[in-house]
C-alpha cells in the first residue's frame, strides 16, 4: 500500500474512530460535517494528518495509525481551535504544536491505562483541549473567532442569502424538541448546533451500526427523561452542550466496548443517570476555571465501569467486555457469540488426552467418588471392552485390568516437574491412602498450568525431573498405586507444581468422543463420565493441504485456467495468521494447532476465491475417523451480506433468527494411508426464521502432495479451482 | 427321568481319583452348544460333518487384538490374511471390522477385490507374483510387497512400460533369535541384502517405498522374537530417514502369532502357553516406542496376523461311524470327518470333545477319520468318553487354515454355517456334490463310451 493511500485511510478511520468506528464511509460523512464551516474542517484536518504524520515519523505501529487510533483525539483539538479561534498563520501554527501534543497524549494515555486494558478513549484530547484553553489565556495575538458567535453572517458572506435560508430551514424543522436535542447534541460532538449535521453523523451512525444508532437513541433518552425527572432546568442548545456525553456512553458501554445484549442495555439504562450527576458535578467544578465538560464526563464513567467490571470474580451478570475489537457492535457481538460457541471454554495451550488409542473416562469432573472439591476437576481413565468391562478373565490380577501397563504420554510439549515412582501397585481391591496419589508425573506446560498423571505403575517412569517432552512422548505406564483400587489413569491440571495441589477447570484439545450411534470430534472437550475418548492420528495429507504456515504461497487456476489466483500466509503485527489473496487483498484470518484448522473471520472482496475457502474450509480435522463429520456454525456477518442483515442487526442483541450452519463430511473409510486422491465435501445453509435459504457446496480434493483442486457450487454459480503445484 | 446313555462296558484299573504321573484323571467336558445354538440341531439340519463358525468370536477376537494394539500405539492397522480363511463371509466380516487384506496370490488378490476391498488397501505379499498380478497391483496402486530382486527388476520394467509408479514395501528377513530362522521370504538384514535392495529402489524413480515388511516365523511362541523384528525394522526405516530422507508409511510386522491350539508334543496346553494379544502388542509396540522413530513421524503399525484371531471362531463338528478294538488292544473310534477337512490335525493335537454328556470314564482312543488312508489320525491317543455310533463330536479352535488347506480327497468337502451375532445360522459355504467336481473335468470323446 503506497503511503497515500495509508494516510487516507488513517485520516478517514480518525473521523469514524470519534463514533468508535473504522468504516471509511462513515469517517468520510463526518469529515464533511466538519466542514460545514470551512475553516473548522481545515483545521481539524490539519490536526489529523499533523498527528499521523508525527506518529509515522516517530515510527509508531502502522496498524495503529492506519486505524486512527492516533488521529481521532487530534481531530477533536483541531476542531475547537478552529471553532475558538480567529483564522490565520498563528493559529495554523498553534493547530500543528497541538496535533504533535495530543499524539503524545494519546501514546502515553495508551501506555498508562493501557496496562489496565482500558482504552483511552478522548481523554487525550480533552487534556490537551484544556490545556490550550488554559494557556491561550495568554496568548494576546491570537483573536477570538467571532463566526462560532456570529454564525448567520458568515454564512451569508459565503453563500448569500440561499444559503441562510437554507440553514434556518433544517434549524426550523417541525420535530419534537427532544428529538431536536438529539441531533444537536449529536452535532455538538464536531463542535457543531445544527440539524443538519445532528441528522448527518445519526444517519452515519445507522449505516455504520444498527445497534450504536438503537443505543444512541437509548442512552440519549434516558438522560433526557432523568434531566426532566430531577428537574434540572436546560434548554435545546445548553443540554446539547453535554448531551453527547450521554450517548456516547450508551454506544461505548451498550454495544461497543462492551458485547450489546440484554444485560449491556440494562447496564446502559442504570450509567447513564451515574453520567448525568457527574456532568452536572463536573459543570460546577470546571465553571470555576471557566473550562468546558465536552466529554469528560462520559470517559470518567465509561473507564471507571469498565475498570469496575474487571474485579468481577464471575461473570453472573453477563456483562462481556471486548476481545477482539472490531470496531462495530454488530460484528463484535457476531463474533463473540461464534468464538464463544467455538472456542468459549477453550484452553490457550491445547492439552491432548494422555494416552494412545480409546479410553473410557470412568470419573469425570464432580465424581462419584473421589473427583471432589478442591480436586473436582480431574478425571480417571481405564480401557473398557465391548461389553462395558474393564478387565479380562476374573479380575483380580493386575495384568487382566486392559489399562494396566499401558503408556501414558505427555498431554502437550513441556517440562517435568516432579516425579514418584517407587509407590507400589496395590493388590485389586485395596488402596493406599498414605500415599494418596501413588506413582505420579507433574509437567509444566505454561505458567499456571501443570498437568498431572496418577496412579502409575511402579518403576515404569520413563522420565527425570528437568526432562523435556514433546507431545506423545511415552512417559510411563497406567498402573494401580496410590488410592486406586483398580488400575486406571488419573489425569487432572492444576495451577501449582504441588503434588495433592487443586485442580484447575481446563478442557482438553480435539478428543474424538464415540457414543452408540455417532462419534464427535470435539475441538475442546471435559469429557463426562462413560464417554469414549480417543485422539485421532493426524493424515499426512490433510496436514499438507490444510497446514497454512507462514510465508506458504498457494496458487490456484480457477474455471479453466482463465484465471489465476495467487495466496499467501502471512501473520500481522498481533501474531494473528491470515491468508492473504495477494490479487484482491482479501483476507481470511484463522488459527490452527497441529491437529486442527479454524477460520475465524474474513475480510475484503466476497466474490474473492478466498472468501468460498474461507466458508469451506470453515472447521478442518487433519485426522479423521470414518465418516467423520464436522459442524460447526458461522458468525452472522460473515456468512451473510451486510445488507441482508440489517433487521437482524437491530435485534441482534436480544435475538437471532438467522443462522449460517457448516458441515464438512470425511470420506466413509478412515483409510489412513491415503497416498491416493480422496475428497472431503461439505455444505454450507443459511437459514432465516428456520428457512433453508439457499445452500452451498463445495468439495476439496486432496492427495499426498497437498490440494489437488477445490470446488465451491452455490445455485448456479459454480468455481471450479485446481491448486498448480511446482 | 430321562434314560441313561448307553455307554460299551470297559475294563479298567481303578485309580480311585487319586493323582498320577499323568496328574488328575481328566474329565472331557462335553460342548454341546456354540453361542447359544446347540450342535445336534445344526448336525441334524445341515448334515454331517459341519464347520461352524461364530461371527461374534471374529469380532471379539479382532477387537481384543485391535484395543491390546491401539491403546499402545497411535496408528495401528489390521490387515485380514487371506490365507488363513478365505471364505468371504470371514473376510467380509473383518473388513467389517476395519481391517485391511493380505494377500499371497493372484487368486486371493481377485477374491479381495471381488469382496470390495479398494485394491489401495490390498497388500500384497508371497514369492508368486506372476507379471499379470504385477501389472495388475500396480495399476490398482495396491501396496506390493517385494519378494527378490527379479521381482524388483520386473516391477521396475512395469512400471516403466505401464508409465505408472509403483506403491511398495521390501519383505526383510532377520535373525530374530529364533530357530530355524526363516530367510526365504524377501531380503535378509544382517548381511545387507535388505539395503542393498532399499538403495535401488530409492533410486528408481518409480517406485515409491511406503513401507516394511517381515514375516518372521508362524505359530511363534516368543514375544521376544517381534521385539527383535520390530526393533531391526525401526532401525531401518531411521536409517532410511538419515540416508535418503525418507519417511517411510508403514511398518509391517506380518503375522504368525499363535493360536491357543496345542501342538504335537507339546508338554503343556497351548491355552497355557500361547501369549495373549497384549504380550504381542507390548513386546512389538515397545520396540517400536523405544526406537529413534519420531513421535510425529510414527510409521503405521500393520499386523497381518490370521491364525490367533480366526482359530478359536471355527468348530469341526460331526458323528462318530464305528468303534473297534486294535490289535494292540487299544481302542478306536472312527469319526466322519479326518485329515481331508483337518488338515491342521498334522501338527496340532486338537481339543476334541463330546456333543452329548458322557460318563466320567474315559479310555485310551486313537481317534479315526473316515479315510480308507492309514495317515488319517486325528488324535493318535487320547483318555476319550465312550462314545458309540452315531454320537456326535466337536473340534474346537478350527477356524485357521483348514478351510483353506482342506483336500478334496476320497470323499465332498461338507458345509460351512456362520453363526451371526444374533444367532441366526447362515450357509456360508454349500456343500460339494458330484456336479461340482465334475463339473470342472473334460472327458475326451473317445473315453465317452465304455463297454461292459
Amino acid at each position: 500500500m503506497n503511503k497515500a493511500a495509508f494516510f487516507g485511510q488513517a485520516v478517514l478511520r480518525s473521523y469514524a474512530q470519534v463514533m468508535f468506528s473504522d468504516n471509511l464511509w462513515f469517517g468520510g460523512i463526518l469529515l464533511g460535517i466538519t466542514f460545514i464551516d470551512w475553516y473548522v474542517g481545515l483545521a481539524g484536518l490539519v490536526a489529523v494528518l499533523v498527528a499521523l504524520i508525527s506518529s509515522d515519523l516517530l515510527g509508531l505501529a502502522d496498524a495503529k495509525i492506519q486505524e486512527g487510533h492516533y488521529g481521532f483525539n487530534a481531530l477533536l483539538v483541531g476542531i475547537g481551535l478552529g471553532i475558538y479561534f480567529e483564522p490565520g498563520l498563528l493559529l495554523l501554527m498553534i493547530i500543528v504544536v497541538s496535533g504533535v501534543l495530543t499524539a503524545f497524549v494519546s501514546v502515553s494515555f495508551e501506555g498508562i491505562i493501557g496496562k489496565y486494558g482500558l482504552p483511552y478513549l478522548s481523554l487525550p484530547f480533552i487534556i490537551t483541549f484544556w490545556m490550550l484553553m488554559l494557556a491561550s489565556r495568554g496568548f494576546v495575538a491570537l483573536g477570538l473567532n467571532p463566526r462560532g458567535i456570529y454564525v448567520l453572517n458568515e454564512l451569508y458572506v459565503l453563500g448569500g442569502h440561499t444559503l441562510v435560508k437554507w440553514y434556518q430551514a433544517w434549524n426550523e424543522l417541525p420535530l419534537l424538541s427532544s428529538v431536536r436535542t438529539y441531533f444537536l447534541s449529536l452535532s455538538a460532538i464536531f463542535f457543531q448546533h445544527h440539524i443538519l449535521a445532528g441528522m448527518l453523523v445519526s444517519i452515519g451512525l445507522l449505516i455504520f451500526s444498527r445497534i450504536a444508532f438503537v443505543l444512541s437513541w437509548l442512552g440519549f433518552y434516558v438522560a433526557y427523561l432523568f434531566y426532566l425527572l430531577l428537574g434540572i432546568p436546560f434548554t435545546e442548545t445548553t443540554f446539547s452542550y453535554v448531551g453527547f456525553n450521554y450517548i456516547l456512553t450508551s454506544v461505548a458501554l451498550g454495544g461497543f466496548l462492551i458485547i450489546p445484549n440484554r444485560q449491556s442495555f440494562m447496564a446502559v439504562i442504570m450509567v447513564v443517570p451515574i453520567v448525568v450527576i457527574l456532568t452536572v458535578a463536573l459543570q460546577e467544578i470546571l465553571a470555576y476555571l471557566q473550562l468546558p465538560v465536552h466529554a469528560f464526563p462520559f470517559n470518567v464513567a465509561t473507564l471507571t465501569f469498565l475498570y469496575v467490571l474487571k474485579f468481577r470474580v464471575d461473570n453472573r451478570a453477563k456483562l462481556f467486555t471486548w476481545f477482539w475489537q472490531q470496531n462495530a457492535p454488530e460484528k463484535n457481538l457476531y463474533n463473540f457469540l461464534s468464538y464463544n460457541e467455538r472456542f468459549g471454554n477453550e484452553s490457550p495451550v491445547p492439552i491432548r488426552l494422555p494416552f494412545f488409542g480409546e479410553w473410557t473416562v470412568t470419573q469425570g469432573h464432580n465424581g462419584a467418588y473421589t473427583h471432589k472439591d478442591e480436586w473436582r476437576h480431574a478425571w480417571d481413565f481405564e480401557i473398557t471392552d465391548e461389553q462395558g468391562k474393564t478387565y479380562t478373565r476374573e479380575g483380580d490380577v493386575h495384568e487382566d485390568y486392559y489399562c494396566f501397563g499401558k503408556s501414558a504420554v505427555a498431554p502437550a510439549d513441556g517440562i517435568v516437574e516432579e516425579v514418584i515412582d517407587d509407590v507400589e501397585d496395590n493388590p485389586i481391591g485395596e488402596r493406599n491412602l498414605e500415599q494418596n496419589w501413588g506413582n505420579t508425573i507433574i509437567i509444566k506446560h505454561a505458567d499456571y498450568l501443570y498437568s498431572k498423571l496418577s496412579h502409575l505403575k511402579k518403576g515404569s517412569v520413563k522420565v527425570k525431573v528437568g526432562d523435556k517432552v514433546t507431545t506423545g512422548d511415552v512417559l510411563a505406564q497406567c498402573g494401580n498405586s496410590g488410592n486406586s483400587p483398580y488400575p486406571h489413569l488419573h489425569f487432572q491440571l492444576q495451577a501449582t507444581p504441588y503434588i495433592g495441589s487443586r485442580t484447575i477447570n481446563y478442557n482438553l484439545a480435539n478428543v474424538l468422543v464415540r457414543s452408540e450411534k455417532e462419534a464427535q470430534l470435539l475441538a475442546n472437550a471435559n469429557p463426562p463420565e462413560g464417554a469414549h475418548v480417543s485422539s485421532l492420528p493426524v493424515q499426512p495429507e490433510l496436514k499438507e493441504a490444510f497446514g497454512f504456515t507462514v510465508g506458504r504461497l498457494m496458487e490456484w487456476s480457477v474455471n479453466g485456467g482463465t484465471d489465476t489466483v495467487q495466496w499467501e500466509v502471512k501473520r500481522d503485527y498481533f501474531m494473528n495468521r491470515y491468508i492473504e489473496c495477494l490479487t484482491t487483498g482479501a483476507r481470511a484470518y484463522f488459527r490452527a494447532d497441529d491437529a486442527m484448522l479454524h477460520f475465524l473471520y474474513f475480510t475484503g472482496n466476497r466474490n474473492s476465491l478466498l472468501y468460498r475457502f474461507y466458508l469451506s474450509a470453515f472447521q478442518v480435522s487433519y485426522g479423521f475417523s470414518n465418516s467423520l463429520v464436522l459442524k460447526d456454525s458461522f458468525p452472522l456477518n460473515m456468512a451473510f451480506g451486510s445488507r441482508a442483515l440489517v433487521w437482524q442487526d437491530f435485534l441482534a442483541p436480544f435475538v437471532r433468527f438467522m443462522r449460517a450452519d457448516y458441515e464438512l463430511h470425511y470420506p466413509a473409510q478412515s483409510r489412513k494411508l491415503m497416498d491416493h486422491e480422496f475428497s472431503l465435501n461439505g455444505t454450507v445453509t443459511r437459514w432465516v426464521f428456520n428457512r433453508q435459504q439457499r445452500a452451498c457446496k463445495f468439495r476439496f480434493m486432496v492427495d499426498a502432495g497437498g490440494f489437488v483442486s477445490f470446488r465451491f457450487e452455490s445455485g448456479n454459480q459454480l468455481i471450479e479451482a485446481l491448486c498448480k503445484r511446482n | 427321568m430321562t434314560k441313561l446313555a448307553f455307554e460299551r462296558p470297559i475294563i479298567q484299573r481303578i485309580n480311585a481319583g487319586l493323582p498320577s504321573k499323568y496328574g488328575l484323571p481328566r474329565h472331557i467336558e462335553p460342548l454341546s452348544h456354540i453361542e447359544g445354538v446347540s450342535i445336534r440341531e445344526l448336525l441334524s439340519r445341515y448334515g454331517s460333518p459341519l464347520f461352524i463358525l461364530s461371527e461374534s468370536t471374529i469380532r471379539r477376537t479382532y477387537r481384543d487384538a485391535h484395543r491390546a494394539f491401539s491403546t499402545r500405539y497411535p496408528n495401528v492397522q489390521f490387515a485380514w490374511s487371506y490365507k488363513t480363511n478365505y471364505l468371504n463371509a470371514v473376510c467380509r466380516t473383518f473388513h467389517q471390522e476395519g481391517s485391511w487384506a493380505e494377500v499371497v496370490s493372484g487368486f486371493e488378490y481377485d477374491k479381495a477385490i471381488a469382496n470390495g476391498v479398494p485394491p489401495e488397501y490390498i497388500l500384497f505379499n508371497g514369492p508368486d507374483k506372476t507379471r499379470d498380478d504385477l501389472q495388475k497391483a500396480i495399476k490398482n496402486q495396491s501396496f506390493i510387497h517385494i519378494d527378490h530382486f527379479d521381482e524388483l527388476y520386473e516391477i521396475i520394467a512395469l512400471t516403466k512400460e505401464l508409465n505408472q509408479k509403483a506403491r511398495v514395501a521390501i519383505r526383510v528377513n532377520m535373525d530374530t533369535g529364533i530357530y530355524p530362522q526363516w530367510d526365504r521370504f524377501g531380503f535378509n538384514y544382517e548381511n545387507g541384502e535388505a539395503w542393498d535392495a532399499l538403495n535401488r529402489i530409492m533410486a528408481s524413480t518409480q517406485l515409491e517405498l511406503v513401507g516394511l515388511h517381515t514375516h518372521i516365523g508362524t505359530y511363534m511362541m516368543s514375544t521376544e522374537a517381534y521385539k527383535t523384528a520390530a526393533a531391526k525394522l525401526a532401525a531401518l526405516a531411521v536409517g532410511l530417514e538419515r540416508k535418503h530422507k525418507h519417511h517411510i508409511r508403514y511398518i509391517d510386522i506380518g503375522g504368525g502369532f499363535a493360536s491357543r491350539n496345542t501342538l504335537r508334543g507339546a508338554y503343556y496346553p497351548g491355552t497355557d502357553t500361547a501369549p495373549s494379544f497384549d504380550d504381542f502388542a507390548e513386546a512389538i509396540t515397545s520396540a517400536l516406542m523405544s526406537s529413534e522413530l519420531k513421535p510425529e513421524t510414527l510409521p503405521m503399525l500393520i499386523l497381518e496376523t490370521g491364525r490367533a484371531l480366526i482359530d478359536d471362531a471355527g468348530y469341526l463338528t460331526g458323528t462318530v461311524l464305528a468303534n473297534k478294538r486294535l490289535a494292540d488292544g487299544r481302542r478306536a473310534t472312527i469319526i466322519d470327518a479326518g485329515v481331508n477337512l483337518l488338515f491342521t490335525s498334522f501338527w496340532y493335537d486338537h481339543d476334541i470333545r463330546p456333543v452329548e454328556a458322557t460318563s466320567e470314564q474315559t479310555e485310551d482312543t486313537t481317534i479315526y477319520g473316515p479315510l480308507c488312508m492309514n495317515i488319517d489320525v486325528i488324535r493318535g491317543s487320547i483318555l476319550f468318553p465312550l462314545l458309540k455310533k452315531g454320537d456326535h463330536f466337536v473340534i474346537k479352535r478350527v477356524g485357521a487354515y483348514n478351510n483353506t488347506q482342506w483336500l478334496q480327497f476320497i470323499t465332498l468337502r461338507p458345509k460351512v454355517v456362520m453363526i451371526d451375532t444374533q444367532g441366526q445360522v447362515h450357509v456360508v459355504r454349500k456343500e460339494e456334490k458330484l456336479e461340482t467336481i465334475n463339473a470342472q473335468e473334460v472327458v475326451p470323446v473317445h473315453l465317452d463310451k465304455i463297454e461292459w
